[in-house]
């Protein structure tokens, strides 16, 4: 009877589905009972706690003899909320705040307030990003910049902060333009399909594996970040650990088949004619100087030109003579030929010029590029996606070469959870996709996001590979955890906050992160969170946070992306055949370059020392956890970099502004902007003989507090 | 740490702690140490460290170590119709044959055949063994330079350089493992992700180096910072950071280290990049008395002084910037290789030289190449278009056999034929040479045992045995 149930239910789920094809049945066979792909059951609680996450972990902890480290202290606990909530670090006063409030509610008030900051979202928006691997710029040799790409980082820091239903979140990203049609949020959350890198190039390109290119991307994206499948590793043939089959990879790049990248007018935001004017108007300004540059140079190119055509053979000159109505083939070969020979490169123009011309004319082109500062913004636009009017037909590749056809295939999900079919025509394609993802009873979509959660918050996963749920992934360390978390993030309307608050507020996100060596005998990489993991700020965090100590921090929210100052040899990478001035203009409003991190301009090609030297991810595959790793350059950049000089003296500013002369005073305001608390005394006593015996300036002093391991760690 | 202070903490700890605690503080203590630490190959390496020496834009091969004389007899017609459509990026492969402008001679023992346009390297070719059938997949310059350099015509996986310091650390503590030095002028087409760690972690990536007072980016204190002034802040932040420091946190006491580090780079690498130092014999070797060969040679002896200090893989740039700076002659190919190939010969030469008069030349792998190489057939009447189907690149050191030619293409230089080798031999080959298996050498990512080979490639055995 039980049996005949649970085949009802089943054939009830699988309305839609297709037969599958007996051999890829065949390939699925008994894997499709893994455990990734069973349903969501909501676990009975293990044991009555204020908190049902810590009756889940006190049972994995019991089952290994283990028990939780104890609660963290107060000044630990709001810092690491704070940050971890924020990214930044709380001021001063909140710290005070929060040790004098005895109310037994006055952790779960500062988790509230921390939730509600707009912080928050900007805090959610760099974990986002990094697993749909945002950037600002396409990548390879040209990595030209996407101008409106930025509304979609907007779009992620928005829908955070509004606490926007996760599986609403997921259905605009996938398919807003087919389910919210006119709603300009959701048109540009589809710029999430085109968040991956893109060859542009010039040249005798292959469109069909252009084409391929951007379809695997797609494919990528949403399997990493949705699915937590490496559908991309079924590309060539059948998945080697996981019941993927070749088939069902194209099946999903099927779903995108009909998607075009598309920049889509947003009138609703800005008047186009307005900005039409505006761009005359500018183009008006640079004239005069741009005629100017141009007297300069043509006489040179004139007699480079001459010179070169001097140096042509008797045939090629005469070819360059006839008119083209008038050329024979041979000719015309000719005619081509002599034109490229006596083509003149900028850098042969600008090396031939004399001195004063030239010296001239590098003036006129930085008053240019100042000029330039003022371009209008462009009409605003969606970076999103359409859908053609036909749909090509998508076929199996053979080793993934657009070239070797194999069998066709049409629009679906996955084999192994049912293989629902999508629509043949161009449009729902991607829609069907979505709901099927955003379905309560999908075995991964909230578990997978519910890991993330817990990941981003715990510092590891629970499954430890959170773009990985299949066999070469991790399993989870508490498979009932998992369980519950998704089942209450589907209850609770896929609420992120809610399940965010849960985790921030139990006692084993509140453990101490100190390391008993007996228990970590038993449990070495605390899977089993028998306390709670310390972890390093993410260079971007570190940024910002050196930023709030040095008072420099501007916190305005939302825009384009802003250029930061970037060291000579930084500049010189940047790849051009091109004059090579001008390549990363500075914001005219200087305040502008101390922009919180996650609105610099993410270069694919060009990244920030600080930055990458701290392991940020390289924005071309999806990174799920960052890796952390330690090295000398990230101490040569903590201790020489022109930023943490300048920052080390602006926080020394400030903190001489509190007390001009005396030392101890000094001190304490020092510690207080940058950890919070007071010196200890034998802190005071090693400030003293630094900045009294050794006569040593305060910047240093600064500038070794900016180093310390309490600065660069959430507790 | 050395095997001694780690023996008497090991008895520290056990006297205080229980036996399996006491053991994982040392397992972490092991962890602690750097990334970059040396670690053993997977078996007996016949080279221990690589200069790689590549030309931006494409070197013609055809007018450097492969003559083709049947270019000169069918000059200017049209390739024969049997090759079918040739492909390349500007040019349909449907102009007249070019014939080199160069003659080739013969030189040493090998009698192996070299062009006008480089009389000194033709002084080593008895140390060379040259592959002539090497071709790869793109005919766009970036992708195909992602391809030689990281196995993939597409941006994100680890560059050769990380891949082998990932697999063999770095005996050098005070300096970077794996160095890179581009073109002055600018960088190649390729970019970054020619020396990117892809998704290794961070610190195998290539680490920019230049001559002068501050070769790394950071290296100096900034402008109005003493020595003293900087040990004294450091002695603080480690001060402050040992406060810090949790009994058992492995990640706490390498950035302690870390710092140590950065201050023996301090000295070390100024020292190390301090061309002052060599004799006035030794800079003429590399040309650096020319003005032509001067950067070019710099850092060709720059990178002689690093591996001789334990940098692992030494990777440098002959072009970069302005299309007038790279080996990319889509017209006038005279010009454009006189020029670049004047700038290179010599230095190369030298450089060889002087690894081998050092003894340090049977551990150092040299390798020259490029991202492809140039038709047979002209572009614009004087120049070449790309040809990724069949072109050369060579071999010294490192356990090469000297003298020896490996592969073929065909009468104008066009295709490799019989056994032609994909970039993924070419890889295999190297880390061979290292001593690494290439299907033993892999990082799990995002569900794939990513290596530098992929499926795997032919190791060339005809280079070395």
């Amino acid at each position: 009877m039980r049996n005949l149930v649970s085949i009802l239910l089943c054939a009830a789920l699988l309305a839609n589905a297709a037969p599958i094809d007996p051999r890829e049945e065949a390939f699925i066979g008994a894997r499709r009972s893994y455990w990734a792909f069973q349903k969501v059951a909501r676990p009975p609680l293990p044991s009555a706690t204020a908190n049902p996450i810590d009756a889940f972990i006190l049972a994995g902890l019991k089952a290994r003899n283990l028990t939780p480290s104890p609660e963290a202290e107060k000044r630990t606990l709001i810092r690491r909320a704070t940050f971890d909530l924020t990214g930044l670090p709380p001021t001063q006063a909140e710290v005070d705040a929060f040790l004098n409030d005895t109310r037994p509610n006055a952790y779960e008030q500062l988790i509230d307030r921390l939730i509600a900051s707009p912080a928050y979202g900007e805090r959610w928006a760099l974990k986002w990003l990094d697993v749909v691997r945002y950037a600002d710029t396409n990548g390879y040799e040209l990595d030209a910049e996407r101008p409106q790409a930025w509304r979609y980082r907007d779009y992620v820091i928005d829908s955070f902060n509004t606490n926007k239903p996760y599986d609403r979140f997921l259905m605009e990203q996938i398919a807003g333009d087919e389910l919210y049609p006119g709603q300009d949020k959701a048109l540009i959350a589809t710029g999430f399909l085109r968040a991956g890198p893109r060859h542009v190039v010039g040249g005798n390109l292959d469109e069909e594996v252009n084409r391929q290119e951007v379809l695997l991307e797609m494919t990528l994206g949403v399997s990493n970040t949705f699915l937590g499948l490496t559908v991309g590793c079924a590309r060539c043939h059948n998945h080697k650990f996981d019941p993927i089959t070749q088939a069902d990879h194209y099946r999903i790049q099927a779903i995108m088949a009909a998607t075009d990248l598309k920049e889509i007018d947003l009138p609703a935001l800005g008047a186009k004619a307005q900005y039409e004017a505006a761009k005359k108007a500018h183009e008006a300004r640079l004239k005069p100087i741009q005629d100017e540059i141009t007297a300069i140079e043509k006489p040179i190119r004139e007699q480079l030109r001459e010179a070169k055509k001097a140096m042509l053979s008797q045939a090629h000159l005469a070819a360059l003579d006839i008119p083209k109505e008038k050329r024979t083939e041979e000719q015309e070969t000719l005619f081509k030929e002599a034109s490229k020979q006596i083509g003149v490169s900028w850098d042969e123009v600008v090396n031939a010029i004399p001195a004063e011309p030239k010296a001239r004319r590098a003036a006129l082109r930085a008053r240019m590029h100042a000029i330039n500062l003022d371009e209008p913004e462009p009409p605003p636009a969606a970076f999103a996606v359409a859908n053609m009017d036909q749909a090509p037909q998508t076929h199996i590749l053979k080793l993934g070469e657009p070239k070797h056809k194999l069998s066709p295939v049409e629009p679906a999900f996955l084999s192994v959870l049912g293989a629902i079919e999508a629509p043949k025509g161009p449009g729902g394609r991607r829609a069907a996709f979505a709901k099927w993802l955003a379905d309560p009873q999908h075995p991964l979509t909230a578990r997978v996001m519910a890991n993330r959660v817990w990941q981003f918050r715990m510092g590891t996963g629970i499954v430890p590979t959170p773009n990985d749920f299949g066999q070469l992934g991790g399993r989870p360390s508490n498979r009932p955890l998992l369980d519950w978390l998704a089942a209450e993030f589907v209850s609770s309307g896929w609420n992120v906050k809610h399940l965010d608050k849960l985790i921030v507020t139990s006692a084993t996100y509140r453990q101490s992160a100190a390391i008993d060596p007996a228990k970590a005998a038993i449990d070495a990489d605390n899977k089993l969170y028998w306390r709670m993991n310390q972890r390093r700020l993410e260079g971007e965090a570190l940024r910002d946070n050196i930023l709030l100590a040095s008072g420099k921090l501007n916190s305005k929210q939302f825009g384009p992306p802003i250029k930061t100052p970037i060291e000579q040899e930084i500049y010189d990478i940047i790849f051009t055949e091109a004059e090579p001035d001008n390549l990363w203009p500075l914001p005219k409003d200087r305040s502008e370059i101390y922009r919180k991190s996650i609105y610099l301009l993410n270069k694919r090609t060009v990244r920030l020392p600080l930055l990458t030297n701290f392991d940020q991810p390289d924005a071309i595959s999806s990174c799920p956890v960052r890796a952390v790793s330690t090295h000398a350059l990230q101490a040569l950049s903590l201790l020489n970099s022109d930023f943490l000089h300048e920052q080390s003296q602006a926080l020394a500013a400030r903190v001489s502004a509190a007390c001009p002369a005396d030392a101890d005073c000094q001190t304490r305001a020092a510690y207080s902007i940058t950890l919070q608390r007071p010196p200890r005394p034998e802190e005071q006593q090693l400030a003293r003989q630094f900045l009294t015996q050794k006569r040593m300036p305060l910047e240093d002093f600064c500038k070794a507090l900016l180093n310390r391991h309490e600065f660069v760690y959430i507790p | 740490m050395s095997s001694s202070t780690s023996h008497n903490r090991r008895n520290v700890l056990k006297a205080g702690l229980g036996g399996i605690a006491a053991e994982w503080l040392l397992q972490r203590d092991l962890l602690a140490q750097s990334p970059l630490a040396a670690k053993p190959p997977h078996f007996a390496p016949k080279a221990k460290r690589v200069i790689f020496l590549f030309m931006v834009g494409a070197p013609s091969s055809i007018d450097m170590f492969d003559p083709k004389p049947a270019l000169a007899k069918y000059a200017g017609q049209k390739l024969p119709a049997s090759f079918g459509k040739v492909i390349s990026q500007f040019t349909g492969g449907d102009t007249g044959l070019l014939p080199s402008p160069w003659t080739y001679k013969q030189y040493g023992q090998s009698g192996i055949p070299v062009s006008g346009l480089s009389p000194h390297v033709a002084q080593c070719v008895d140390d060379i063994c040259f592959v002539r059938s090497f071709y790869t997949e793109s005919v766009v310059h970036a992708p195909a330079m992602y391809q030689v350099h990281s196995g993939r015509v597409l941006t994100g996986y680890p560059s050769m350089g990380a891949w082998v310091t990932y697999g063999l650390g770095s005996p050098a503590d005070n300096l970077p493992a794996y160095v890179v030095m581009p073109q002055p002028e600018g960088t190649p087409e390729g970019g970054t992700p020619c020396w990117s760690s892809g998704f290794l972690p961070a610190v195998y990536q290539g680490t920019l180096l230049r001559s002068g007072p501050s070769p790394i980016l950071h290296l100096k204190p900034p402008a109005g910072v003493t020595p003293e002034r900087q040990q004294d802040t450091l002695d603080l932040i480690q001060q402050m950071n040992r406060m810090d420091s949790r009994p058992g946190d492995s990640e706490h006491a390498a950035r302690i280290a870390s710092y140590e580090l950065a201050f023996k780079m301090q000295t070390a690498a100024p020292e190390a990049v301090d061309l002052n130092k060599e004799t006035e014999a030794t800079k003429a070797l590399y040309g650096l008395d020319d003005k032509k060969t001067y950067d070019f040679g710099s850092r060709l002896l720059l990178a002689r002084r690093l591996i001789e200090r334990g940098t692992r893989f030494v990777q440098i740039y002959s072009g970069g910037g302005p299309v007038s700076i790279q080996w990319d002659a889509h017209k006038d190919l005279v010009a454009n290789h006189e020029k670049m190939a004047g700038m290179t010969d010599k230095p190369i030469a030298g450089l060889l030289k002087d690894l081998k008069a050092r003894g340090l030349l049977d551990e150092t792998l040299v390798i020259w190449g490029s991202e492809f190489g140039r038709l047979p057939m002209s572009e614009g009447g004087n120049g070449r278009d790309h040809n990724p189907h069949g072109f050369t690149m060579w071999f010294a050191g490192g356990g090469v056999k000297g003298g020896r030619i490996v592969g073929e293409t065909d009468e104008f230089g066009l295709n490799g034929i019989g056994q032609r080798y994909h970039m993924r031999d070419f890889h295999a080959t190297i880390l061979h040479l290292m001593g690494l298996d290439q299907h033993k050498l892999y990082y799990l990512h995002n569900g794939r045992n990513e290596k530098l080979t992929d499926f795997g490639g032919t190791v060339i055995d005809k280079v070395f045995i």
